[in-house]
């Protein structure tokens, strides 16, 4: 069988992807148009509710004001001739466009998402695998009984219980926020500032996803360990270090990647309850925030690109699995 | 053997090797008191049937048993070392150093993912010290490559295992297997996963890697027709003991034991004198007319799929009470052929007419009433039964879809699990409880139970021992027999196809090439496709196979090649 260099496969497939993704992304905003319009309650209601009088003449200006006494599929064609020229509205509540508010919002929720993700992965597939390679050792046995706890515990709890424990009674780590306010900090001390910030609330964040690696990679390793290829590693004379890094680990990454990148998406909505624990900035606060509020542009936006963030984790991992598994890039297996 | 052979001492030498197996097993030891040696330039056998203990063998030489089992008694010598006793280091220098080994399934033997030339280059790299340059290594792979026949060795070291064909892989294990110039190869079952004729051409090469190494070889087996072709002494085990040792003559020729005599019987042979002409009746039972099928494989986005042509107008005739073998290589055609029969595969083009009606026009009730009466044994009789199911009530479930009582349905269930040589209490055991040979009666137990009028059988004892191989064949001639069935025998075996069948189809890439009776076919075949296959038969010199017997009288040749 004759191979198309792998790269100009994955260039090709990565387009067509891209084209996928324009079509995907309509529809989504299609759909979370309607999922928010079928919720009780409209923005009029809300204001004219905190404004003190639940008067008729103020709901039907407030309605009138902001399009939305208009029918739902005229609301709707507006808006997605929006989203297409990359205008996300503008949010009556907080009187500001619906893109500033994100893009504000955003790198604080990247920051705390990705570092959980990447040290989640990293340090769940390497304990994973010790423990693999170690199984029914006690060191094993430690390990998943510590990866089972993790994954049993409630995120919310696990970061209550940090900040008692560290902030509250310790006194080491500040409770909450993103940054010390009011102070003045020369760059490299700001950064260990939102570095000291972090530690908690990526802890709580990855806890879980640590865990859930850490199994995988173990019996993930423990499978490849018995295959038959490992039976000729080793009769081919290699060490055992060189068994597990030339042989195994890559093996056994595969179905780790496919699971961590379905569940980077969840990842991000697990940030909306870490933010709202240790107050951070960040698109989960955001949507909290517009959810009590019913800002309905604010929370659109947020969907669609927490949706957009999802999608390109997924083409993301279809790529780093295809360079992984040589098998997937002629789509025979 | 040549004198100078006899006098080198040993490559292997095992002596009074006993493995002890984790309590609780069936037996205490996987191998009790076992002694035989292997000289430079020198092929010894292993020979037995599944559960002999020949592979822990094979790994007890390299220290490769799995943590449970261990050593109980005896010593292995490899190159004058005993691997047990080796510190790290020196085992690993002796794996792949001093003795290399090469096994069954060559895809799963070798990393997925990392190209072939690589996985070589590294067996190179631990080994010569010191360190040869990137540019040497380079060198002795493509060397290695040209040496086991590979053909443009530039673009294959560049490939993935999953690109290669089954006989490519087995040639890029024996590559890297030679890489350091190994004084011992252990080849455990080399050849079992290949077709006859990759077979032949494998057992060929390591025969001429020997020869021109003087490496010794431990071929382990359970093909009498591979220890004829290239053994020069044999060593048979029988439930981790020998039964007999010695040169492949006196095995071959005048085994000592009852065993040996057993399993030399059981390779199934032609029996063309005794080939019964069935009186055919004027009108097939099963016609099937100009049958054609391309499967499509997608690939990339640019690419056009590639088509492999698994049908390209076969037509057959099938009689009530005959057997019609099926024999090509993989990929021929041959297992999809039955399962279009059965309409498991819809056909592109063509006709298959049973009992008069067009199969390929039945739709719902119609269709469903015509699959009864054909049923389909198949490879695996571990894959298929569903274990979690009770043996009775997978073979009373056909029945009772068409109607029959449960209480009926199971009272049958019993009566041909009797039938087919097992207990009626096996009717309420679960498949995991009963051997491959027994599942497969099981599998037989199920299909008959619909009362079918056709049977396909898809390599349905490939996958047994030899000795109940020969038992579930005659089975089925005794039910053949017995019931009229008409079979459709699909194998890639001809020995096995020699055996049993009245006619014979040969495919080759979805095409008849050869279509006559079973004697014809054997005697005087006519497409040279067909005489490369019978060529390739393991054995036949020695077991005498019809259209190839040697000179009346003459010795056989015990070398394939020398």
């Amino acid at each position: 069988m004759i191979r198309l260099g792998s790269a100009a496969t994955i260039g090709l497939m990565a387009l067509s992807r891209i084209a996928q993704l324009v079509a995907v992304i309509l529809v989504i905003a299609t759909f979370n148009f309607v999922l928010v319009q079928a919720a009780p309650g409209d923005p009029a209601q809300v204001m004219a509710g905190q404004s003190g009088a639940s008067d008729p003449k103020l709901l039907e200006d407030l309605r009138r004001e902001y399009g939305l006494d208009k029918p739902y599929a005229v609301q709707l064609a507006s808006y997605l001739g929006r989203v297409v020229r990359l205008d996300l509205g503008y949010s009556y509540r907080q009187r500001r466009p619906v893109v500033d508010l994100i893009l504000e919002r955003l790198p604080a929720t990247l920051l705390l998402t990705v570092t959980a993700f990447c040290l989640a992965l990293l340090i769940g597939t390497t304990l994973g695998a010790l423990a693999g390679l170690a199984a029914g050792s006690v060191l094993d046995t430690v390990f998943t009984v510590l990866s089972l706890v993790l994954y049993a515990t409630p995120v919310f709890w696990l970061g209550l219980m940090l900040v008692l424990v560290f902030s509250v009674t310790l006194g080491w780590l500040p409770p909450f926020g993103y940054e010390t306010i009011n102070v003045k900090l020369a760059p490299l001390e700001h950064a260990l500032d939102i570095a000291k910030h972090m530690i908690m609330p990526v802890t709580s964040l990855a806890a879980i996803y640590l865990a859930i690696y850490a199994r995988l990679m173990r019996s993930s390793i423990i499978e490849v360990a018995q295959q038959d290829f490992i039976k000729t590693a080793r009769a081919k004379g290699l060490s055992g270090p060189s068994i597990v890094v030339g042989h195994m680990l890559r093996n056994a990454l595969v179905p780790v990647v496919t699971v961590a990148g379905m569940q980077a998406g969840a990842l991000v909505g697990g940030a909306v309850v870490i933010e709202t624990v240790f107050a951070w900035p960040g698109l989960g606060r955001l949507t909290f925030d517009a959810l009590l509020q019913r800002d309905y542009p604010v929370l659109l936006g947020i969907f669609l690109i927490l949706s957009i963030v999802v999608i390109v984790l997924n083409l993301l991992t279809d790529l780093i699995y295809r360079l992984i598994d040589p098998r997937m890039t002629t789509g025979a297996a | 053997m040549s004198d100078t052979v006899q006098a080198k001492a040993p490559v292997l030498s095992v002596e009074g090797l006993s493995i002890a197996l984790p309590e609780g097993g069936d037996r205490p030891f996987a191998v009790e008191n076992v002694s035989f040696e292997v000289k430079p330039n020198e092929v010894v056998c292993l020979v037995g049937e599944s559960g002999s203990g020949k592979s822990m063998i094979a790994h007890a030489v390299l220290s490769l048993l799995p943590k449970s089992v261990n050593i109980a008694a005896g010593a292995v010598t490899v190159a004058g070392q005993n691997p047990a006793k080796l510190d790290r280091q020196a085992l690993r220098r002796l794996r792949g150093g001093e003795a290399a080994m090469i096994f069954q399934e060559p895809l799963s033997s070798l990393n997925p993912l990392k190209r072939v030339g690589r996985q070589i280059e590294e067996m190179i790299l631990t080994h010569q010290k010191p360190m040869p340059s990137a540019i040497e290594v380079h060198e002795r792979v493509q060397q290695l490559l040209t040496q086991v026949g590979l053909p443009n060795p530039k673009l294959l070291e560049k490939s993935y295992p999953f690109e290669l064909s089954g006989g490519q892989r087995q040639r890029v294990m024996i590559a890297m297997a030679m890489a350091n110039r190994p004084a011992l190869l252990i080849a455990d079952e080399p050849t079992t996963a290949l077709d006859v004729t990759t077979q032949r051409q494998i057992l060929r090469l390591i025969d001429d890697l020997r020869r021109d190494r003087g490496m010794g070889v431990l071929l382990i087996t359970h093909d009498f027709g591979v220890v004829a072709d290239v053994a020069d002494r044999v060593v048979v085990l029988r439930h981790g003991k020998v039964v007999e040792q010695g040169t492949v003559e006196e095995v071959l020729r005048n085994p000592k034991a009852e065993y040996t005599r057993e399993l030399i019987d059981a390779v199934p042979k032609a029996r063309l004198d005794e080939i019964r002409r069935t009186a055919v009746h004027p009108t097939p039972l099963l016609e099937v007319i100009g049958l054609e099928k391309t499967f499509r494989v997608k690939r990339g986005l640019l690419q056009p799929p590639r088509e492999v042509v698994a049908a390209d107008g076969i037509s057959l005739t099938l009689h009530e009470g005959e057997t019609l073998a099926v024999v090509g290589e993989s990929g021929s055609g041959k297992s999809t052929l039955g399962r279009m029969i059965m309409r498991l595969t819809e056909p592109d083009g063509g006709a298959i007419r049973f009992n008069g009606q067009d199969l390929r026009r039945l739709r719902g009730e119609a269709l469903r009433q015509a699959r009864k009466q054909l049923q389909i044994v198949f490879q695996d009789p571990f894959a298929s039964l569903d274990p979690r199911q009770k043996v009775g009530d997978a073979i009373a479930r056909g029945p009772m879809a068409f109607g029959t009582s449960r209480t009926e349905a199971m009272e049958l269930a019993r009566k041909l699990l009797v039938r087919v040589g097992l207990n009626a209490v096996a009717a309420d055991r679960y498949p995991h409880e009963f051997s491959g040979g027994q599942r497969q009666r099981i599998c037989i137990a199920r299909a008959l139970a619909l009362k079918p009028r056709v049977l396909i059988a898809d390599e349905a004892v490939s996958a047994l021992d030899v000795s109940v191989q020969a038992q579930v064949l005659a089975l089925l001639a005794e039910l053949r027999q017995e019931m009229k069935l008409a079979m459709i025998f699909i194998t890639h075996d001809l020995r096995i196809a020699a055996e049993i069948a009245d006619r014979v189809i040969v495919l080759q890439k979805g095409r008849i090439v050869e279509e006559g009776a079973t004697a014809d076919v054997f005697t005087a075949p006519q497409a040279a496709y067909t005489r490369d296959l019978l060529d390739a038969i393991p054995g036949r010199d020695f077991f005498d196979q019809p259209g190839f017997a040697s000179v009346t009288g003459a010795l056989p040749t015990a070398r394939m090649s020398s």
